[in-house]
């Protein structure tokens, strides 16, 4: 096998594909990218049996072949090479990538146990612009869980009615949905995708533009975009059927801008306890939302938000970060905060944006 | 003939032999089978990747080992199936637990009933007739007819699928709410509401129910403040005519650990028990059993397992899943044969015999004093309470005549074993300590 390609697409077909390689695997053949190279054109490969990539890029082939070689190495090497082509050639088990001023060679895996990357058939599909993908489950993936405990709650929720797509995603402790339009396919069923496979599609999602096909069965979604090829399994269970949860009516809702109160929270966040609690206090005759926080090992801090007030007044405790983690979605000028006082979740909202909420608990001391 | 789990098994081991670690780890990992269907195998793995890799590289070995093992499979299938679920892990909450949950699952899981418990899923013989009607007294005329219902009896015998189907009733009445707990997740409530300084919302919580199910109250013993809640939610439901059933497995007198005024309260309604099954009443749960699967199996079956597999009725159902995973895999009727070879080892029909040094060391053992003691002729008092304890389960347990008992004892007169003999059975009217000693002694010697 052998074939020239440029450095800048190899390095980055490499580094999206060492991603998805197994680095503790069983099976040392999932440590390593698959390069298959025929009629002007390599292919790379690569999967760890939850999710699989596979990247078609443009290459002068001047011997077909496959070949496997450990991810991390070639990316290392790759990395760091100037210049513009680069040759790679199968010498017998070795694997010899030549670029402008450095050479290396590199120790092969036996290429035959190399998985089938899944298919899925396009039966059943629907496509978006790959920006708004990307938007929705970035809005929400870092709600899901981390614990395997209950495995539905690990996934980012897509769904799809009425030409939009839905994602949703919480952890029991709080919950972010976000609502984008569909290109094509009006109704989609409830696919849990998992939220670390889904977080390495939104990076495949950043570089590229244009729009994105999704294939999906029961156990499996596949997207494609460009020359990307990216296939995960799906998990098997039922989401929460978390709409009920929602509050329809509230006692209290504050309008304040989204600066001034990602600002404070960042700086709330130096004074706060190992719960990063944060109390949050709507005065309605100050005109303001008081946040503070408390270290008895630091000291304390009292941030003053000024607020657009309607309704009681409310005082209630939160994890900092969770209310934090909710602006990052949000991307007007102002947010709209919703409550109904303690012990009930608080939506967070946009204030000019409908498409997407964030429900968060309360701390109960 | 085998299950299908053994029968899997088996496969393994030989694939094991032909296939590399490394391919056996990843691929092998997490499969079953989830079905055989006329003579095809439909094999669950965990993802659409080991799908495709075990159909295209792996088929024809696990044909071939699969065939070698059984004759009758002439194809396999691949399906993505989790697999039976596991076990749920205890989750102890540490600081995540100071921020409260969303109510995602509190929705559809307000009563924590299991709805495949009801009535007339119960069968009912002789043994748990009583506990049957006092069940139904109890949905008629809850909080008037028996408060509190206590059911108790050893573990398989329905205990809670009866105590559920009273919840289960009472709850088609959607304005009165109904609650089953357990009394390790009540106890865990409790705590967790300790920590995180919200006892009055659980006491709220426990006030609120028409009708309060709870569980095992055998494991209240011993902690004291869940006691005393406890104790104090008794008096509130019952003061307020609200229903309160429970089940354990001993009867409230002789809960070790357990206060009077508890013991007291939990016999002041009606203490019914359900004791093992007789056979007529084996013989009708299986066929029930039976029936409930579609499946008719000749009477000799039947039969032979109502006879082989005594005791609990949990046990009765494996014994006859086991018989109808076969009767599935094979498709053709079961014959008696068949089932004896499969149920050999799972009954208890042959009695086990104890020899008297035994039982001596053994209850020595338990008591700790030497056993050479129990044959000499000392009035010390630790020998004297495990002798008598000797001579009374050798003549109730294992219907030894006085005399023989009085002559393996170190030559004793039959008089000396037959007043022994009615000394424990007066203490243990009295003596909750010495039953409980007696119930683990019997354990110890099954």
């Amino acid at each position: 096998m052998k074939f020239e390609c440029i450095v800048e697409q190899l390095l980055g077909a490499v580094a999206t594909s060492v991603r998805f390689v197994e680095r503790r695997a069983n099976l040392p053949v999932l440590g390593s990218i698959l390069l298959s190279a025929d009629g002007g054109r390599v292919i790379l490969r690569a999967t760890n049996l939850e999710c699989g990539v596979e990247i078609t890029i443009a290459a002068k082939v001047l011997g077909e072949g496959v070949v496997a070689v450990p991810g991390a190495i070639l990316y290392g090497f790759l990395s760091n090479i100037k210049g513009k082509t680069v040759s790679v050639e199968l010498k017998g088990e070795v694997l010899k990538v030549e670029a402008e001023r450095a050479t290396a060679s590199m120790k092969t895996v036996p290429h035959e146990d190399f998985p089938i990357l899944p298919r899925v058939s396009a039966e059943r599909s629907f496509s978006a612009k790959s920006s708004d993908l990307m938007r929705a489950i970035r809005s929400v993936g870092y709600c899901a869980s981390t614990s395997a405990i209950k495995p539905e709650l690990q996934s980012v929720l897509l769904f799809g009615e009425a030409g939009k797509l839905t994602a949703a995603a919480t952890d029991s402790f709080r919950l972010a949905e976000k609502t984008v339009p569909l290109r094509v396919g009006g109704s989609v069923p409830q696919l849990l995708f998992p939220a670390r496979n889904a977080a390495e599609l939104v990076r495949i999602l950043e570089g590229v533009s244009g729009d994105v096909e999704v294939y999906y069965n029961d156990n499996q979604l596949s997207t494609h975009i460009g020359e990307v090829y990216c296939t995960s399994r799906l998990i098997d269970g039922a989401f929460p059927n978390y709409r009920q949860i929602i509050p329809k009516s509230f006692s209290t809702e504050a309008v304040i801008l989204r600066e001034d109160f990602a600002a404070a929270l960042k700086s709330l966040s130096i004074f706060a306890d190992k719960f990063s609690q944060v109390s949050l206090q709507i005065e309605p005759a100050k005109k303001a939302i008081l946040l503070t926080s408390r270290n008895p090992d630091v000291g304390e801090q009292v941030s003053t938000v000024r607020a657009t007030i309607q309704g009681d007044a409310a005082a209630m405790n939160f994890n900092g970060r969770y209310l934090a983690d909710s602006l990052q979605a949000i991307s007007g000028e102002s947010v709209r905060i919703h409550s109904n006082g303690p012990g009930k979740p608080l939506l967070i909202k946009d204030a000019a944006d409908e498409s997407f909420f964030y429900l968060a608990m309360p701390m109960n001391r | 003939m085998t299950t299908t789990k053994e029968l899997w098994e088996n496969a393994l081991v030989e694939l094991e032999l032909t296939i590399s670690k490394p391919n056996f780890n990843t691929w092998f990992k997490d499969t079953h089978i989830t079905r055989i269907e006329d003579g095809v195998v439909y094999l669950g793995v965990p993802s659409q990747f080991a799908r495709d890799w075990l159909s295209t590289k792996f088929h024809k070995d696990i044909l071939r080992s699969l065939r070698g093992l059984s004759e009758n499979i002439r194809a396999v299938e691949y399906v993505i199936s989790r697999g039976p679920k596991k076990t749920a892990e205890e989750v102890v909450r540490t600081s995540a637990a100071a921020v409260s949950e969303l109510p995602l699952e509190a929705v559809h899981q307000s009563t924590n009933l299991n709805p495949r418990f009801t009535l007339s899923s119960f069968v009912v013989g002789p043994f748990n007739e009583l506990a049957h009607a006092a069940a139904q007294a109890v949905i008629r005329k809850p909080g008037i007819a028996y408060n509190p219902l206590f059911i108790y009896g050893p573990t398989g015998l329905g205990k809670t699928h009866l105590i559920q189907a009273v919840g289960n009733h009472f709850r088609q009445n959607a304005e009165r709410k109904v609650y089953y707990v357990t009394t390790e997740k009540f106890s865990m409530d409790y705590v967790s509401a300790l920590q995180s300084g919200k006892v009055q919302s659980f006491k709220e919580k426990y006030r609120q129910y028409d009708l309060l199910v709870m569980d095992d109250v055998q494991f209240l013993a011993g902690r004291d403040k869940i006691k005393e809640e406890f104790f104090h939610l008794f008096n509130y439901l019952h003061d307020n005519n609200k229903q309160l059933v429970f089940s354990s497995d001993q009867h409230p007198n002789v809960i070790q650990n357990l206060e009077d005024r508890l013991k007291s309260r939990f016999a002041a309604g009606m203490v019914v028990s359900i004791t093992p099954p007789d056979h007529q009443s084996r013989l009708a749960i299986v066929r029930t059993k039976a029936a409930q699967h579609n499946v008719i199996l000749p009477d000799e079956v039947l039969e032979y397992i109502a006879t082989t597999v005594e005791g609990n009725v949990r046990e009765l159902e494996g014994a006859l899943n086991t018989l109808l995973i076969q009767f599935e895999m094979r498709g053709e009727p079961l014959e008696l044969s068949d089932a004896k070879t499969l149920l050999r080892g799972m009954g208890s029909a042959i009695k086990k015999t104890v020899s008297v040094q035994e039982v001596v060391k053994t209850i020595a053992n338990f008591y700790g004093v030497e056993e050479n003691s129990i044959y000499e002729k000392t009035r010390r008092k630790e020998v004297v309470r495990p002798r008598q304890v000797i001579m009374f389960l050798l003549r109730e347990d294992f219907r030894i005549s006085f005399p023989t008992i009085g002559d393996k004892m170190g030559g004793r007169d039959h008089t000396t074993v037959i007043h022994s003999c009615e000394k424990i059975k007066n203490d243990l009217r009295s003596d909750s300590i010495l039953n409980q000693e007696l119930h683990q002694i019997r354990l110890m010697l099954k």
